[in-house]
């Protein structure tokens, strides 16, 4: 492998692909979510458009009220293309229902994309707040600084019973759901993802794949978070969902050592090299193969296997090899067939790899 | 003078006007036995003309009484509309008073997805210093006048009431 050192495409990771942060190996980013409603607005399903627009123009102008913790600026979904609408999807920032969705709606983002507060979504208002690494703790007490003032800009929907309500039953009561984004390659190779996913979902996690529909994880990456907001407080759903996720990453980096070790260890680096070798040449590239390859060379740099390498990199591949992304890049509409070509090239490009 | 929109022959007596933000947004010009046929009027009976229209008028409002229906069965929530069926159907809620009016369904489903019923954890009132609460009475006065208004048929200033009410149960104050 030659490694060139050309200029790296034009790149911000955002909070969550920054690769710092407690057991950045496997933990990518930690994600506090919060679902809020508004008295005197109708939730979602019942909303009228007018209601829609009304919502959104007064959440935005309490957000431009003083005092707010977070230096937030808004975005009207409206007032932006498609493709930007997928590159902010893309960036986890809002969800793919947001974008897609007809009524007024947006975001209002900080500059290091760290918080982003999703308006006119399933609840009038989903506060996030991203932390690269494990850190569950963190991003709840900046949630929870967030939630305080906002509590004091906007009357917001909640009972003494039932705590915060929310549109969907799911989610009523603190409205938390807390997130970690893993990279499990070693679980997912060595077959014992399953019963990860079922341990975990016995003490109501919920696991999904980060990418791909249903529940294909594409890449290894998986979302585990809480699924009970009511009846357990902010507290112990964080140390719950911490104690679970350090758990997982415990087994996660036992199961890589075995993979490394004996008569494993040369199928295991098989496998990186062919992905690295596919990334070098490979002059077509689907989103999934890319990030079949990505997944396995993040493992291989995790595990000081690959020293030309950098998880930033990784990072940095990762992100624009997806549609949005991509043909913001090469500023160019691309048809699916013309993106796969594109990214075969930019991911040599992004990971200075030649053949 | 115009016929009426729902049978073409009979001379329209009765006009029905759709209001919102004060403005008109659409009419219906009915005459009186299809008003009745139709249930939307009937000499002597202006209590149901004026259940409806307030109904209508009061979507997304909260704190309005509805009669109780005839059946006994789960009315529809006075808040924002949404029907036992779309409550069933769509598995979401339409306004925080949907807690109240589907409790009894909710209370299972709440008890299946978290094995709990009831919140614990923050809660506003809980917190710092609070939004100023929305004065109850002046909110009851308001839908009074919302009332007397729509029964009265005047409906701009049942519209200008209503978004006033709006406004209150956001802690806002009125428009001057």
């Amino acid at each position: 492998m030659t490694r060139r050192r050309d200029k790296p495409p034009e790149f911000r990771a955002g909070a969550w692909l920054q690769g710092s942060g407690p057991e950045n190996d496997i933990a990518i980013c930690t994600r506090a979510r919060l679902a809020r409603n508004l008295q005197g607005f109708a939730f979602s399903p019942c909303q009228k458009e007018t209601d829609a627009r009304e919502l959104f123009e007064f959440v935005m102008a309490r957000l431009k009220q003083p005092g707010m913790p977070e230096l937030v600026t808004g975005v009207d979904l409206d007032t932006v293309d498609e493709l930007e609408r997928t590159v902010l999807v893309e960036r986890h920032l809002i969800s793919r229902e947001l974008a897609g969705s007809k009524r007024a709606r947006g975001v209002a983002i900080d500059k290091d994309e760290s918080v982003a507060i999703m308006v006119n979504e399933e609840d009038h208002l989903r506060i996030q707040v991203f932390a690269p690494g494990l850190q569950t703790e963190a991003v709840w007490q900046r949630a929870e600084r967030l939630d305080d003032a906002l509590i004091q800009r906007l009357p917001m929907a909640w009972s003494e019973e039932f705590g915060f309500l929310t549109s969907c039953p799911t989610n009523t009561g603190t409205g938390l759901r807390l997130s970690v984004m893993l990279h499990l390659p070693g679980l997912v190779w060595s077959e014992d993802i399953e019963r990860a996913t079922n341990v975990a979902q016995k003490i109501h996690l919920a696991v999904r794949g980060l990418y791909g529909e249903g529940s294909r994880a594409l890449g290894d990456f998986y979302q585990v978070s809480n699924q009970v907001t009511l009846g357990r407080d902010e507290r112990q759903i964080q140390s719950d969902v911490f104690l679970a996720v350090s758990r997982m990453v415990q087994w996660e980096r036992e199961v890589r050592e075995a993979l490394l070790r004996g008569a494993a260890r040369t199928k295991t680096l098989d496998r990186i090299h062919r992905a690295l070798g596919t990334l070098e040449r490979a002059q077509i590239l689907t989103s999934e193969e890319a990030l079949g390859c990505l997944s396995a060379l993040r493992f291989g740099v995790e595990e000081e296997l690959l020293p030309d390498l950098a998880v930033a990199d990784i990072n940095r591949a990762l992100l624009l090899s997806q549609p949005g992304h991509l043909q913001r890049h090469t500023k160019e509409r691309l048809q699916p067939d013309e993106r796969d070509q594109r990214r075969a090239q930019l991911l040599r490009e992004v990971l200075g790899v030649a053949p | 003078m115009q016929y009426c929109t729902a049978c073409q022959t009979a001379i329209a007596t009765i006009v029905i006007m759709d209001l919102s933000g004060g403005a008109v947004t659409g009419s219906q010009h009915l005459c009186a036995a299809c008003a009745e046929q139709l249930g939307v009027a009937a000499p002597k009976a202006p209590p149901k003309f004026s259940a409806e229209i307030l109904e209508e008028l009061l979507g997304g409002l909260k704190g309005v009484k509805v009669a109780a229906g005839k059946s006994g069965r789960l009315e529809a929530c006075a808040g924002c509309g949404m029907t036992p069926a779309e409550f069933r159907s769509k598995g979401r809620l339409g306004c925080p008073r949907c807690y109240d009016t589907f409790r009894t369904e909710l209370l299972p489903l709440l008890q299946r997805i978290h094995e709990a019923q009831g919140h614990r954890g923050r809660l506003p009132g809980r917190v710092g210093t609070l939004p100023a609460l929305p004065d109850e009475k002046g909110l009851a006065d308001l839908r009074r006048a919302l009332e007397e208004a729509v029964r009265g048929e005047r409906y701009e200033e049942a519209a200008r009431l209503r978004d006033d009410l709006r406004r209150a149960e956001r802690g806002e104050g009125a428009r001057p």
